[in-house]
C-alpha cells in the first residue's frame, strides 16, 4: 500500500514538473472570441480572419519576445449566455490575452469574467459606451463607440433636412443605444422624429410596421440593429411602395443584406468605420489577405488585426505578459497600426476614431458620401 | 376615408400572416386531438418545408428560367414530398416508440426531435439569414392615395396566400367530413381504443394525420418564406410558437378553432404593431391567451374534455 502510495506521489509530482515545465516555454495564447455560427457570422468572419493573419504575421516576424502567439479560437454564436461560457473557458485555458467579443451583449457579460480573472481583452467590434465606462482596467477597444457613430449618423441626416424621421431599434443593447443616440442628436438639431419604436430581433414579418411607416408619412428611416432584421424592412417597405431614405450603422452594412433585401437595398446610407484596406500603408497587409483568398475590405478585419497587434506591442513595450502590465503599458504609448495611430484614454477607448457616412450598393459594394 | 383605409390595410397585414399561422396551426391541432400530444417538431417541419421550396426554386431558376406558376408548383410539390416525409419519419422514429406512455416521454422526444432538425438544417444549410426571390410580384389599390392620403393595397403574394389557405382549408374540411379516411379520423380522435377494436388501422390513421399536418405546414413555409423574403435554421421555432398559440387559442384538438385562432392572433398582433408599437405585438398576443385561457380554458371553439373510462 505505501510503495503503491510513493509511486502515486512520485507520478503526481513528476507530471506537474512536466506542466510546470511546459509552461515556461510555452507560447503566448491568443482568445478569439466571436461568432462562428448564428445570424452574423459573417462579422465574425471578419474578426478570425484579421486576428489569423496578425497571429501568423507577428510569428513570421519572429514572435513576441521570443515566443510564438496561439490562437485559441471559441465561438458564441453573439449569445450573451454563450458568451459567458466562452469566457469561462479562455479563463480555465490559461489564455490572458483575448480578442473579442463581437457583439456588444456579447462582450458586455464577457467582460465582467475577464476583469475579474485578469485577463486583457481587447473588442475589435463592440461599439457600446456601457462596456468601457465601468472603470475597468483590462478591457480595451480598436473600434469607436456609439456615442460617436451615433452623432455622425445623427448629423449626416440633419443636413439632409428630412421633414419626418422614424427611428427604429431591435431593443438590443447595440441597437437601441446607437438608435436612442441618433434621436437625441437629430432632437438637438431641430429635427422632427415622429416615431422612436423597437422591433423583436428575429422576427420576420415588418408588414404593420411598413404600413404604419407609410401612414406616418415619414421620408427618412434610421435602423439601430443588424442586417437580417433591415434586409426584411428594406424589402418589404419596397413591396409596400413606402418612398423613404433609410440608414443604419455598421452593423447592416456587409454584403449579406444584400441577398435579402436584393435591389431594395440600393442607396442605403450606412456609418462604417473608414475603410482601413484602402489606406496607401496597409497595401501590402491587403495583399497579404489576398493572397490567401480573403477580403480585408470588412470592417471589422483590420480592427482585429490591430487587436492583436496591440496585444503583441503591448506586451513588448511592458516586457512582461502579465495583462496589468500590459495594459498600463497600452495607456501610456503610441502604436502604429493598420488602423492608424492608436493612443488610449483611461477608460480604455481610442482617443479619436473616425465614422464615415457610406452609401450601399445593390451589388454590395460602397461608395463613401462624406 | 384615411383612416379606414388605414385600418384596411393593417386587417389585411394580420390575415395574411394569420392565414399562415392557420395552415401550421391546424398540424399542432390534428395531432393533439388524435394521440394527445404537442408535436413540438412541427415548427422545423414548416422551417423544413421553405428550405426545399427555396432549393428548388433556385435549382429551376439556374437550369431553365421557366414559367413562375410552374416553379412554385413544382416547388409545391417538392416541400410537400419532403416535408410529408419528414412529418412520417418523425412519428416512426421518435413518437410510435414511445406512445402510450406517460405523456412526459412523447413530449422530450418531441423536443429533442425539434432540436435535432434545427441542428441538421443549420450544419446542412448553414446558419445564415437566405433571403427568398419574390417571385409574385404587383398587387391592386383598394382605394386612397389621394392628396397624400394613405392608400391601401393587396399584394399578388397577399392575394396568393389567402387563395391557397381557402383551398387547403376547404379540402381540409372535405376530406375530414366526406371521406372514409376522414372518418376514420374522427372516430380514433374520438376514442382510439375503441375505434381500434372496432378495425380501424389506428397507427394508419395516426401517420395520415402526421402527414397531413406536415403538407400543410410547407405550404405554409413556402409562401410565408417568399412572402418575409429571407428564411434561416431558427425561424420554424418562432413560427411554431406562434402557431402553436393559435392552436390553443382557438381551442387545441379543434381544426376550425386552429383556423379561427390562426386568424385572430394575426390580426391582434398586426392591430398592435399599427395602433400601439411593435414593442407590445408578443405581449397582447399572449396577453391575448393567457386571458382566453383564463376565461375560456377551452379555447375559443374547443369542446370540454369529457375524461373517457
Amino acid at each position: 500500500m505505501k510503495t503503491k502510495l510513493n509511486k502515486l506521489v512520485v507520478g503526481v509530482g513528476a507530471s506537474l514538473a512536466v506542466m510546470a515545465a511546459g509552461t515556461a516555454n510555452a507560447d503566448i495564447k491568443i482568445g478569439i472570441a466571436g461568432p462562428m455560427t448564428g445570424p452574423v457570422a459573417q462579422y465574425g468572419d471578419m474578426q478570425f480572419s484579421g486576428a489569423r493573419m496578425a497571429i501568423e504575421q507577428i510569428n513570421a516576424n519572429g514572435g513576441v519576445m521570443g515566443e510564438k502567439l496561439v490562437a485559441v479560437e471559441q465561438d458564441d454564436v453573439c449569445d450573451p449566455k454563450q458568451a459567458v461560457t466562452v469566457a469561462n473557458n479562455m479563463v480555465n485555458d490559461g489564455v490572458r490575452f483575448v480578442v473579442g467579443h463581437l457583439c456588444s451583449s456579447s462582450t458586455q457579460p464577457a467582460s465582467d469574467i475577464y476583469e475579474d480573472e485578469g485577463v486583457l481583452m481587447i473588442t475589435p467590434a463592440s461599439t457600446s459606451p456601457a462596456i468601457t465606462d465601468r472603470g475597468y482596467e483590462l478591457v480595451f477597444r480598436t473600434i469607436g463607440l456609439d456615442s460617436m457613430q451615433g452623432p455622425v449618423a445623427g448629423n449626416y441626416i440633419a443636413s439632409l433636412k428630412p421633414q419626418r424621421v422614424a427611428v427604429i431599434h431591435d431593443k438590443q443593447q447595440y441597437g437601441e443605444g446607437i438608435a436612442s443616440a441618433v434621436k437625441s442628436t437629430l432632437e438637438d438639431d431641430g429635427i422632427n422624429v415622429v416615431m422612436y419604436e423597437g422591433i423583436t430581433a428575429g422576427q420576420k414579418d415588418f408588414s404593420s410596421l411598413v404600413t404604419k411607416l407609410k401612414q406616418a408619412n415619414v421620408d427618412f428611416v434610421y435602423y439601430g440593429g443588424y442586417h437580417p432584421e433591415l434586409g426584411l424592412i428594406l424589402r418589404q417597405a419596397q413591396q409596400a411602395g413606402l418612398d423613404a431614405q433609410f440608414m443604419g450603422p455598421e452593423g447592416v452594412g456587409n454584403k449579406d443584406i444584400n441577398t435579402i433585401a436584393g435591389d431594395a437595398a440600393e442607396g442605403l446610407l450606412v456609418t462604417l468605420p473608414p475603410s482601413f484596406d484602402q489606406k496607401a500603408e496597409n497595401q501590402k497587409l491587403v495583399k497579404a489577405f489576398q493572397d490567401k483568398g480573403e477580403d480585408p475590405s470588412g470592417p471589422f478585419v483590420l480592427t482585429s488585426y490591430a487587436a492583436v497587434q496591440l496585444i503583441a506591442d503591448g506586451i513588448e513595450k511592458a516586457d512582461s505578459k502579465d495583462p496589468y502590465e500590459v495594459a498600463a503599458a497600452l495607456r501610456e504609448g503610441t502604436f502604429d497600426t493598420p488602423i492608424g495611430e492608436v493612443q488610449y484614454d483611461q477608460s480604455g477607448d481610442l482617443k479619436s476614431f473616425d465614422f464615415v457616412v457610406y452609401k450601399w450598393h445593390s451589388d454590395g459594394s460602397k461608395t463613401p458620401v462624406k | 376615408m384615411h383612416d379606414v383605409m388605414y385600418f384596411l390595410q393593417q386587417l389585411i397585414n394580420g390575415l395574411t400572416v394569420g392565414s399562415a399561422y392557420a395552415l401550421i396551426a391546424i398540424g399542432y391541432t390534428m395531432v393533439y386531438g388524435i394521440i394527445g400530444m404537442i408535436n413540438f417538431a412541427h415548427g422545423e417541419i414548416y422551417m423544413i418545408g421553405a428550405y426545399v421550396s427555396l432549393i428548388v426554386i433556385t435549382g429551376l431558376a439556374v437550369t431553365s428560367p421557366a414559367w413562375i406558376p410552374l416553379v412554385l408548383l413544382v416547388a409545391l410539390i417538392c416541400a410537400i414530398i419532403v416535408s410529408s416525409s419528414m412529418g412520417w419519419a418523425v412519428e416512426r422514429i421518435a413518437y410510435r416508440p414511445v406512445r402510450g406512455q406517460h405523456r412526459l416521454i412523447p413530449l422530450i422526444s418531441a423536443i429533442g426531435m425539434s432540436i435535432f432538425l434545427q441542428n441538421y438544417v443549420h450544419l446542412a444549410q448553414g446558419s445564415r439569414n437566405i433571403g427568398f426571390p419574390l417571385l409574385i410580384e404587383g398587387g391592386i389599390s383598394l382605394g386612397g392615395g389621394e392628396d397624400g392620403t394613405f392608400q391601401a393595397n393587396l399584394s399578388y403574394m397577399q392575394l396568393t396566400i389567402f387563395i391557397v389557405t381557402l383551398i387547403c382549408m376547404t379540402g381540409l374540411s372535405l376530406f375530414i367530413s366526406r371521406s372514409k379516411t376522414g372518418r376514420a379520423c374522427r372516430a380514433v380522435s374520438q376514442d382510439l381504443k375503441m375505434s381500434s377494436l372496432l378495425g380501424i388501422d389506428t397507427n394508419r390513421i395516426i401517420t395520415a394525420t402526421f402527414v397531413i399536418g406536415a403538407s400543410l405546414a410547407a405550404v405554409a413555409g413556402l409562401l410565408l418564406g417568399m412572402y418575409y423574403g429571407s428564411i434561416d435554421p431558427l425561424f420554424g421555432f418562432i413560427a411554431g410558437l406562434k402557431a402553436f398559440t393559435a392552436a390553443v387559442l382557438g381551442g387545441i384538438g379543434s381544426i376550425p378553432g386552429a383556423m379561427l385562432g390562426g386568424l385572430v392572433l394575426g390580426v391582434a398582433e398586426s392591430f398592435t404593431s399599427g395602433y400601439l408599437s411593435s414593442e407590445y405585438k408578443d405581449v397582447v398576443s399572449f396577453g391575448l391567451l393567457i386571458l382566453i385561457l383564463l376565461f375560456r380554458p377551452t379555447g375559443l371553439l374547443g369542446k370540454p374534455e369529457v375524461e373517457k373510462i
